[in-house]
């Protein structure tokens, strides 16, 4: 019988290989926020006895992973780049080909962890392969693109590997502590919107390669 | 009441966005004030935390703490000078970060909680970034970028391995508070695979805003295009804020019997900024990014002490103090060689000693601190680091770390003396007020004062903190 979450983490694992694949800007920004949705709606499917400080806290993840993240990223590039290429350093066959092959090592991988025994998540198999593609699959975004968009969507991707690990596997950590890393990473997004916008204005161009003054 | 320490710089730095140009000045310093006081009260009483699961008063915290207010005092000092002077578009900005800067870092020195920790770090970040871009030029903005970049990707690491302690607590079947304090007392009965990894991943996390090579890309490139104020606040305190994570994993490390394995993984990484760090320092054209790269060499330093352990961690926290108090004035003087010849690079500089005396006393004198000659701080912790060395018994290691002292000392000497003395250098001269060179001047007598006469207090407040990670005489 296949555990209800492992359902919901195939999509994650889907979206990793279709933000891999896609070349447009737009594209995979949408992509990205799939994937926010689906990785903070994935503690319900657990089975941890959800308080109600538990249900708020799942709410404002939904709403700033799965919206206002890739809103303002949207926003940000909406009156300068949109519609550009992510210029690839890994074409975009090879690039789908490496995320299937990640997965499948992934999942090898994670075979040799000793995962703690939580309940709800004991028929599970899918958690820790895909918090491994997740973060290595961010990773990859961020080297393999040399767009400075894609590269912040690669960190995206890469904290929502972190917060699947934390949420799944561990009830440790306080809603108000969560909440701080929350809000951390949004304000980390925000930053990182603006400079985007100020390279764009300034280089014309949001190309890292441009970015290469500094030396030594 | 800890907690007023690190919100009253919060809510003054949040003040400081929106009051006119001439208030913002007279608050940083006031902030400063207040900052120190609190700290020397903290310092005296050790009062109990209201929120005592998340943060806590640590000798380690203590220690770093006490450096940061001194320090941020003097440069709040620095800073009024500075801002007549340099071209700042945006002061309220400036100075607003600035104190956000203070109060998070503040907030470093006193977490406890794990993840509350990793939140501070976070911060730190957040709130320097406009910092270095206030110049708002092409060069300051891709340091910006890479800074944001680099640093948030490398936290996200640290951020990683403190999940991975949570793992390490229920495959353990341990049941304590996830503090460090509360870590310290259970850590035999934790998962050894998972603490391990959760190690790996905190020090390289951490050891980007460390600044330990290969993750330090970034750090060249923030401190020379910052204004110096702020350089000197990033090497002189936030490198100190990133240690103190990574100490705080290695005290749980050695508490669960693992202290081996972390010792080791300091000393490479340690070693491998030193060398690093000597290859760059060598050929260098730019005085800021010289000591951007020392401040890289001397991290390694403590890394290295940190992971040779007895004597040689009493060592790194001698060269953690004296290096904040030395690297900061040497780049508050840097601020004004730069003001004075107008270009980064030390080929258009020279003749300091005639064109700015004052302020070649402060560089001059901080050179000879920050390379170790004998009478300064830097030499003492240098010396029983390499003691503890050889008393372990790592000749090969110590055989390396000596050699390559050597190199970075002839680059760095080779720069600073063409500086001082070498070339024309006719650009003209910028007035040397008095509260540009007496900041520098008060660190680099305060770290004289350490190498003669520790006060007891501060002793045993080393002494407290290091003995938790085995180091001591």
């Amino acid at each position: 019988m296949i555990h209800p979450l492992d359902t919901v983490l195939s999509l994650v694992l889907l979206s990793v290989l279709f933000s891999f694949g896609s070349s447009r800007l737009p594209g995979l920004i949408k992509v990205l926020a799939f994937q926010g949705v689906v990785i903070s709606v994935a503690p319900l499917f657990i089975g941890h006895d959800l308080s109600a400080g538990g249900v708020v806290l799942t709410l404002a993840t939904l709403m700033i992973r799965g919206i206002i993240i890739p809103l303002c990223i949207y926003l940000a590039i909406k009156k300068v780049a949109i519609r550009r290429e992510v210029e690839p350093i890994i074409g975009f066959h090879a690039s789908v080909l490496a995320g299937l092959i990640l997965i499948v090592a992934a999942t090898f991988v994670s075979r040799k962890f000793n995962v703690p025994s939580v309940s709800g998540i004991s028929g599970s198999t899918l958690i820790l392969p895909t918090a491994i593609t997740l973060l290595v699959g961010g990773m990859f975004l961020l080297m393999a693109r040399r767009n400075a968009i894609a590269m912040v969507l690669g960190y995206i991707m890469m904290e929502n590997g972190i917060y699947l690990v934390g949420t799944t596997f561990s009830v440790r950590a306080h809603h108000i502590v969560e909440f701080g890393i929350l809000l951390d990473v949004l304000a980390g997004v925000m930053i990182m919107a603006v400079i985007l916008q100020n390279i764009k204005k300034t280089f014309d161009d949001v190309d890292t390669a441009r970015l290469r003054t500094l030396k030594e | 009441m800890v907690e007023i320490i690190f919100i009253a710089p919060f809510v003054t730095g949040a003040i400081a966005f929106f009051i006119p140009k001439e208030a913002g000045r007279p608050l940083l310093v006031l902030t400063g004030i207040a900052h120190l006081l609190l700290s020397l009260f903290l310092w005296i009483f050790q009062p109990e935390p209201l929120f005592p699961g998340y943060f806590a008063v640590t000798p380690e915290g203590l220690l770093s703490l006490i450096v940061i207010s001194l320090l941020f005092f003097l440069i709040s000092i620095y800073t009024t000078g500075y801002l007549d002077v340099a071209d700042i578009r945006s002061e309220n900005i400036f100075i607003g970060s600035m104190l956000l800067f203070l109060s998070t870092m503040t907030m470093v020195t006193l977490s406890d909680h794990i993840m509350v920790l990793w939140i501070a770090i976070e911060a730190t970040t957040l709130a320097s970034t406009p910092l270095i871009y206030t110049h708002r030029s092409q060069k300051s903005l891709e340091a910006t970028w890479k800074y944001v970049l680099v640093c948030s990707v490398g936290i996200a690491m640290a951020l990683l391995g403190s999940v991975l302690i949570t793992l390490a607590m229920d495959v353990g079947n341990v049941d304590a508070p996830l503090s460090f304090s509360g870590l310290t007392g259970v850590a035999k009965d934790l998962d050894p695979v998972w603490l391990k990894a959760a190690f790996v991943f905190i020090l390289v996390g951490y050891g980007t805003k460390m600044g330990l090579t290969p993750m330090h890309t970034w750090l060249p490139d923030a401190h020379s295009e910052a204004p110096s104020p702020a350089s000197a606040l990033l090497s002189g305190v936030l490198l100190n804020c990133a240690y103190l994570g990574i100490f705080k994993t290695h005290k749980v490390m050695y508490a669960a019997g693992l202290g081996d394995f972390s010792s080791t993984i300091l000393m490479v990484f340690g070693l491998m900024s030193i060398l690093a760090a000597a290859t760059f320092i060598l050929r260098q054209t730019e005085y800021k990014r010289l000591l951007a790269y020392s401040s890289i060499e001397n991290m390694g330093i403590i890394a290295f002490g940190t992971g040779i352990g007895g004597l040689g961690v009493y060592g790194a926290i001698l060269c953690l103090i004296h290096h904040s108090l030395i690297k900061s004035s040497l780049f508050l003087t840097s601020g004004n060689i730069l003001l004075g010849y107008g270009s980064h690079l030390i080929e258009d500089t020279g003749s300091l000693i005639r064109r700015m005396p004052r302020t070649f006393v402060a560089f001059f004198g901080g050179f000879v601190g920050i390379s170790g000659f004998p009478p300064f701080g830097i030499f003492l912790g240098e010396f029983f680091i390499i003691t503890a060395a050889f008393r372990a018994g790592h000749y090969v290691w110590a055989g390396i770390f000596i050699l390559t002292l050597c190199v970075v000392f002839a680059g760095f000497a080779n720069h600073a003396m063409r500086i001082s003395f070498g070339g024309a250098g006719e650009t003209a001269q910028m007035e040397e007020k008095p509260a540009m060179f007496w900041p520098q001047y008060a660190l680099l007598l305060t770290s004289l004062l350490l190498c003669f006469w520790i006060p007891d207090s501060l002793y045993q407040m080393i002494f407290n903190a290091v003995s938790a990670v085995g180091g001591g005489f």
